[in-house]
């Protein structure tokens, strides 16, 4: 018998076939039906940003790569991730430039500048949002500048108005829209606010794939129903406006910046729903889905931490569990 | 019917339609075989004979004094050609071995003939007899039987496991022999569960076996004290720590053993191996193996003698189809691969699995995007994700800290990861360097 040339490695000898790539592939077909919706309402407009997200993420993550003397890894779908889900979550008339400089700081200071897929601390399409509004105020000069080129694919039915969130805020409940609207489409704010239903089917097939965890997206929308209403507000509305399903869904669901436990799942939706309550009532921003998520990222490592699973047989003893951080160097 | 499980675990394509349907068949007499001295956990045995010497079937011919240990005898008849060392399946290494040269002739030796009747005999009689025959646990581990039914006088144990799962991807073995010989590992149950006086046996059968269950419900039907057991199809659910939570609701202890909480599990191929030792007389030397795998032209169950190497099985089905990409012992996802087909069927030996090179070859890991389905897959809480990589960065304290030592070895981690990150096998060795440091620590 001739010696075949045999691989030979511990076990186990089998996988499960799943790749990274796949499951990215998984999360960018769940962004589909919201894509749909965003297309429906704002023709071109959203395709364009989509376009304009897309390709920033993808030369960014390769540029950075290179840059640091690393193999490109576009075929992961990561940046393509990040680059739609950044896209869902501006309106369909931000200055592209925006979007631009959104992306660049999503991918390449918030992910690659981390360490690349996998190391980052923050989501990054939650970051690029967060410093797009922070640094909103020192781009004036920018948008002065550019406004020329500023493109616009026909008119938009709803533009400047004022989101429902907006304007349970100002107390104009007579000019919202009804929940079934909201539920089922409705257009205004971010292009992934359009449709809390296209939304959910897109959650629904991660749940059914097994990416997603339902702990943190149902804690979370629960807590913010249970809050608001507790506190005096609609939580119909608190609800089925504004970015929460979308953010519950798929950012606060991101395998790399939230809890591996289940019990950190929970405690993760549960931080990120008072946090956007709170926010929403008590400061004057009308949404803060994006700045809850991107508060309680960083407390991940602390939340894994505290939420170790008890051992396999282990006896549980009743008692304040003691942190322990360990800081090694090696 | 209410199916029992446990929580964690995979669900993994079984491809065990590849044999499952097929008889158990004997193999071709091997014209030569190779006995390792050490086929069991324990002390490895001293030889008996000598080069030149003519051996008989069942013949003794390797023991040892220690506790545990487990006699070898010879499974054919003939002339010892060598006593030298010769590469182990399982140690991966050459190991002292006894290679004899069989005349075919079969020729039993004198000691081997019916014991009778198991209850004849006293307790510690019946314990005599199975380790004199070498019984040792035919699941994988081959733990000395003699000794596991001997646990500490202060344990006390009420309940006895027969493990029909049979989890592991591709292996048929323990399968067929419930379909063939249901009264025989019926039979090897009561001596078991006589050896430690115990009144309530449980052979537990995962659901994908339908037709094991119904064989081995049709014999049990006339015992009260023996339950059959319908499991969930869930790996790792033959593993002893999973089985007793599955049919008991009971959680062996981090770093106990079954009889902490009162429990013995045995194989059921074990059982069928004592029901040889006091029907027949015959020692364990021949097992079933079933070897599988795509690479191969054909499948089968095979009755083997033990000492058979492996390249002469993977000839009597006709040799590789495409090229062979790994060779493993056992199965896909606790087995062991191999150097070369050039190695021995030992008692542990439960399958010979060949795969393609497509199906072994993982490519490349990609870095870890901590997707937790490692973690949700652990069937025993660890979180696989933080010791893996503490262990790939080779930071073993912090990898003991988060209780590396507990993991069972079982691959659910390793098998579930969408970046394909070698999660078990750095966990591996990561207990490896613990206990080593832990052995120098106690020197000191």
């Amino acid at each position: 018998m001739e010696k075949p040339d045999l691989l030979y490695s511990p076990p186990p000898h089998l996988n499960s076939g799943d790749t990274v790539t796949r499951a990215m592939r998984d999360v960018l077909l769940a962004l589909v039906p919201i894509i749909i919706v965003s297309i429906i309402f704002y023709r071109l407009n959203a395709i364009f940003i989509l376009i304009v997200c897309n390709v920033t993420a993808a030369c960014t993550a390769w540029g950075m790569r290179k840059l640091m003397g690393k193999p490109h890894s576009l075929e992961d779908l990561s940046a393509f991730v990040t680059g739609t889900l950044l896209a869902l979550a501006l309106p369909p008339t931000f200055p592209w430039w925006l979007a631009v400089i959104g992306t660049f700081l999503a991918v390449g200071v918030a992910k690659e500048m981390c360490g690349g897929l996998g190391w980052n601390l923050f989501n990054p399409a939650v970051f690029g949002r967060v410093a797009l509004i922070i640094l909103a105020p020192a781009f004036v000069w920018l948008n002065a500048d550019m406004a020329p080129l500023h493109l616009r694919f026909g008119i938009i039915d709803v533009t400047s108005g004022a989101t429902p969130l907006a304007l349970l805020k100002l107390g104009q409940g007579q000019l919202l829209p009804s929940y079934s609207a909201l539920f089922i489409a409705h257009p205004g704010g971010s292009m992934a606010e359009s449709s809390v239903l296209a939304v959910l089917i897109g959650g629904l097939y991660l749940l059914f794939k097994g990416h997603i965890n339902w702990r943190t997206p149902v804690f979370a929308i629960g807590t913010v129903f249970a809050l608001t209403m507790l506190l005096g507000s609609n939580p119909f509305y608190h609800v089925l406006a504004g970015g929460l399903v979308f953010g519950s869904f798929f950012m606060a669901t991101d395998w790399v910046t939230t809890p591996i436990t289940d019990a950190g799942k929970i405690i993760f939706g549960i931080g990120m729903g008072i946090l956007v309550a709170l926010i929403r009532l008590y400061q004057a921003a009308p949404e803060g889905v994006a700045f809850s998520i991107l508060l309680m990222n960083p407390l991940v490592p602390l939340i894994d931490a505290l939420t170790r699973p008890r051992k396999f047989g282990q006896i549980v003893e009743a008692r304040i569990p003691v942190i322990r951080i360990k800081t090694v160097s090696k | 019917m209410e199916r029992r499980t446990f929580p964690g675990g995979v669900h993994v394509p079984h491809f065990k339609e590849l044999t499952e349907h097929k008889p158990i068949v004997r193999a071709r007499e091997p014209k030569r075989i190779v006995l390792p001295l050490s086929q069991h956990t324990g002390a490895p045995c001293e030889p008996l004979v000598r080069e030149g010497d003519h051996v008989k079937l069942g013949q003794k011919i390797g023991a040892s004094e220690a506790f545990v240990s487990a006699p070898i005898h010879s499974s054919v008849s003939g002339t010892v050609a060598a006593v030298q060392p010769f590469l182990h399946p399982a140690l991966g290494r050459e190991v002292l071995s006894i290679i004899i040269d069989s005349d075919g002739q079969d020729s039993v030796h004198e000691e081997v003939r019916p014991k009778g009747d198991y209850a004849s005999f006293s307790v510690d009689e019946v314990k005599r007899m199975i380790r004199e025959a070498g019984i040792v646990g035919l699941g994988g581990a081959a733990f000395p039987t003699a000794v596991k039914v001997s646990p500490p006088k202060e344990k006390r144990i009420d309940a006895y496991i027969l493990n029909g799962a049979e989890c592991e991807p591709f292996l048929t073995a323990d399968h067929r022999l419930m379909l063939e010989r249901p009264e025989d590992i019926l039979y090897g149950l009561k001596v078991l569960m006589y050896a430690v006086g115990v009144q309530n046996g449980y052979i537990c059968i995962e659901d994908n076996k339908p037709d094991a269950l119904r064989e081995m419900r049709k014999v049990a039907a006339n015992e009260p004290s023996i339950k059959v057991v319908e499991l969930k199809t869930r790996y790792p659910q033959g593993s002893e720590k999973q089985i007793i939570k599955a049919v008991l609701n009971r959680e062996v202890p981090p770093g106990g053993l079954p009889f902490d909480v009162g429990v013995m599990v045995s194989n059921v191929g074990t059982a069928a191996a004592v029901a040889d030792v006091f029907k027949k007389g015959l020692p364990l030397v021949e097992r079933v193996v079933t070897v599988t795998g795509h690479a191969l032209v054909d499948q089968q169950n095979f009755q083997v003698k033990i000492g058979t190497l492996f390249s002469d099985l993977i000839d009597q089905v006709g040799g590789y189809k495409v090229e062979p990409g790994k060779i493993i012992m056992g199965g896909p996802m606790m087995g062991i691969a191999q150097m070369t087909a050039e190695v021995p069927v030992i008692k542990g030996t439960s399958g010979i699995l060949v795969l393609t090179r497509q199906q072994a070859d993982w490519g490349e890991p990609s870095p870890c995007i901590k997707c937790a389905k490692c973690v949700d897959a652990c069937p025993v809480n660890l979180l696989p994700v933080f010791i893996g990589g503490y262990a790939e960065r080779e930071m073993y304290d912090v990898a003991e800290s988060m209780n590396a030592l507990d993991c069972i070895e079982c691959g659910c981690c390793a098998y579930v990861c969408p970046a394909r990150r070698p999660l078990t096998q750095a966990i591996r060795v990561a207990k490896w360097e613990i206990n080593e440091r832990r052995k120098k620590r106690g020197k000191k």
